[in-house]
């Protein structure tokens, strides 16, 4: 019956064409839209000239626009480790569960489901200096005196936006991490607590082995998801202090919102080329596991 | 064979531990709602029950919240409506009809799905403004499905792979065409997955920041996100408890969305992660 298929590659085109319109229209062009727009000046709200690399050039000189891409890449290096941690330690313990499921579940998928705008404006709150949650606990428990000003220091802005996306996002690392474990077979785990294999020793030398192709998808999906954060850093510090934590994402915005779309452009396409280098790696290590 | 003491202790402290971890700040933000003033915790002053705070929100119109909900609401539901129509009749196409070519449209798409939305954005801008569409629905909605389009894909391909191919050669054999085994089979069959794939899509395109932010004006389509994160009081002070009390109405559809579909939400979201 296998010929059922053979004459259908016409209509299955048909089928995929608003697929590839909506794609092309609303992605793609954008894409290109934007690769093009890298090379011109945009002298702002007037007209726009070409100037070849210029654009790039710039980018070396430009401070801020290291600051920036040092802090994407710093961001990255701290939340994706905490999440890919936090995110076993959920997903070990939301596979234990049994009678208290459906709870344990709601509550992890609460901090994904809301909004990270208004997530990012929840943890504000509980920065705020004078009355948030974090320096109330803090002074509580005699840790501080002083209450500290945690949106307002270099170092302790990154931490507290990093804090917050790991808030927001370890319980989509969790999920990942869970279907990967319910694919383990019990059985596997039996006979090992049988040959003598404390818990530790299995975790290390069972779980974790079978569990490398779903951490590296999760890895892969946080590394570009947080390489291109915006929303929280938006709502949280506007990048501040200082262009602190300024993301790479935000600081296009900036130029974006002046009317500078060439350079607005060309920090864009920075972004996208190490996120597309990143998801070339992705498909790379996919296919790799499967193999 | 049963865990040993020491087990239960750490699992039961992890239980406790994921608990507190996500919901303790979701509890500070009903709690700064529904309280009177948000200093009571630095100030010591007693915490006072009230629901001033929600019906300011509900009630003052130039809050303009409940204008950005409906945007919200309706900018959503359109998408998601969308998104998989067109991802299902894509995903029918790859699993069923199987072309030429289809795993590397399958790739494309994922790869697609990486683009960082600063990419775009600024190009939908230039274009949508020479349309005269900025601020309307239609320069959100057209987006948003472009961008949920690959993970709609993904997770309906996975799904309609796994239906049996007699399926299909049954009604072929009655005389259906490929549209007819789509829409009178596939989709029938597939509603469960279908319905909660148009669930992610909606928590999607309700969550999304940066497309609201900069293709938007004011509260005529304005969403939740952009008016909470632009929230100002009149007097250009913070109203934490107006805002808190904004974020609570926002975030109890969504929560009860999650609670009722939670394991439709993440056989989706995994299917749509891992088995790419």
């Amino acid at each position: 019956m296998l010929t059922v298929y053979r004459h259908n590659n016409l209509s299955g085109y048909i089928f995929l064409l608003p697929l590839f319109l909506f794609m092309a229209g609303f992605v793609l062009v954008p894409v290109v839209g934007t690769l093009l727009n890298s090379f011109y000046k945009d002298v702002p709200f007037l007209q726009s000239e070409f100037n070849g690399l210029d654009n790039y050039r710039s980018l070396g000189g430009d401070s801020s626009f290291w600051q920036s891409l040092r802090f994407s890449l710093l961001f990255v290096m701290a939340a994706v480790p905490l999440e890919l941690l936090l995110g076993m330690v959920f997903a070990l313990v939301l596979h234990k569960a049994t009678n208290s499921k459906a709870l344990l579940w709601a509550a992890v998928l609460i901090p994904w489901a809301i909004p990270s705008a208004v997530s990012a404006r929840i943890w504000e709150l509980i920065y705020n200096y004078n009355y948030g949650l974090a320096n109330f606990v803090l002074t509580k428990f005699g840790l501080t005196t002083e209450p500290i000003n945690w949106l307002g220091g270099s170092f302790s802005a990154f931490w507290a936006v990093t804090v917050a996306d790991v808030w927001k996002t370890t319980p989509f690392v969790a999920i990942i991490i869970l279907a990967g474990l319910q694919a383990v077979p019990d059985d596997f785990h039996e006979s090992a607590k049988i040959d003598g294999a404390g818990f530790i020793r299995r975790f290390f030398s069972l779980t974790l082995p079978l569990l490398k192709p779903v951490i590296v998808v999760a890895l892969l999906f946080r590394t570009i998801d947080s390489l291109r954060v915006f929303d929280v850093i938006y709502v949280l510090t506007g990048g501040g202090p200082g262009g602190a934590t300024s993301a790479l994402s935000l600081y296009g915005y900036e130029y974006y919102l002046i009317g500078d779309f060439g350079y607005a452009s060309t920090i864009s396409v920075v972004l996208f080329v190490i996120a597309m280098a990143l998801s070339i790696l992705y498909v790379r290590f996919s296919r790799f596991e499967r193999e | 064979m049963k865990d040993s003491f020491g087990q239960k202790t750490l699992y039961n402290l992890g239980w406790i531990f994921v608990l507190g971890f996500c919901l303790k700040p979701v509890i500070f933000m009903l709690v700064t709602a529904l309280g009177e003033n948000p200093e009571y915790l630095a100030k010591g002053t007693d915490y006072s029950f009230t629901l001033g705070n929600f019906s300011d929100v509900l009630f003052t119109g130039n809050l303009h919240f409940m204008d950005y909900l409906k945007n919200s609401l309706l900018v959503s539901a359109v998408s998601a409506v969308g998104a998989v129509s067109i991802a299902s009749l894509a995903a029918f196409s790859i699993a069923r009809l199987r072309p030429m070519g289809r795993m590397m449209i399958l790739f494309i798409a994922l790869s697609v799905s990486m683009f960082p939305q600063i990419s775009i954005v600024g190009y939908l801008f230039k274009i949508f403004s020479g349309l005269g569409w900025i601020n309307s629905y239609i320069a959100l909605i057209l987006p948003y499905i472009a961008w949920v389009l690959p993970l709609s894909l993904w997770i309906l391909v996975s799904y309609f792979s796994q239906l049996p191919d007699e399926l299909d050669q049954a009604a072929r054999l009655d005389g259906c065409g490929a549209f007819q085994v789509y829409w009178r089979v596939i989709i029938p069959i597939a509603l469960p997955a279908v319905l909660s794939t148009m669930l992610l899509v909606f928590i999607f395109a309700f969550n999304e920041f940066m497309f609201a932010l900069i293709l938007t004006a004011d509260h005529s389509a304005r969403t939740v996100p952009v008016g909470i994160a632009l929230f100002q009081g009149l007097h250009g002070e913070i109203p934490w408890g107006n805002i808190m009390a904004a974020a609570c109405i926002t975030t109890i559809p969504v929560i009860i969305l999650t609670v009722l579909f939670q394991r439709r939400i993440v056989a989706g979201l995994s299917a749509g992660a891992v088995k790419g």
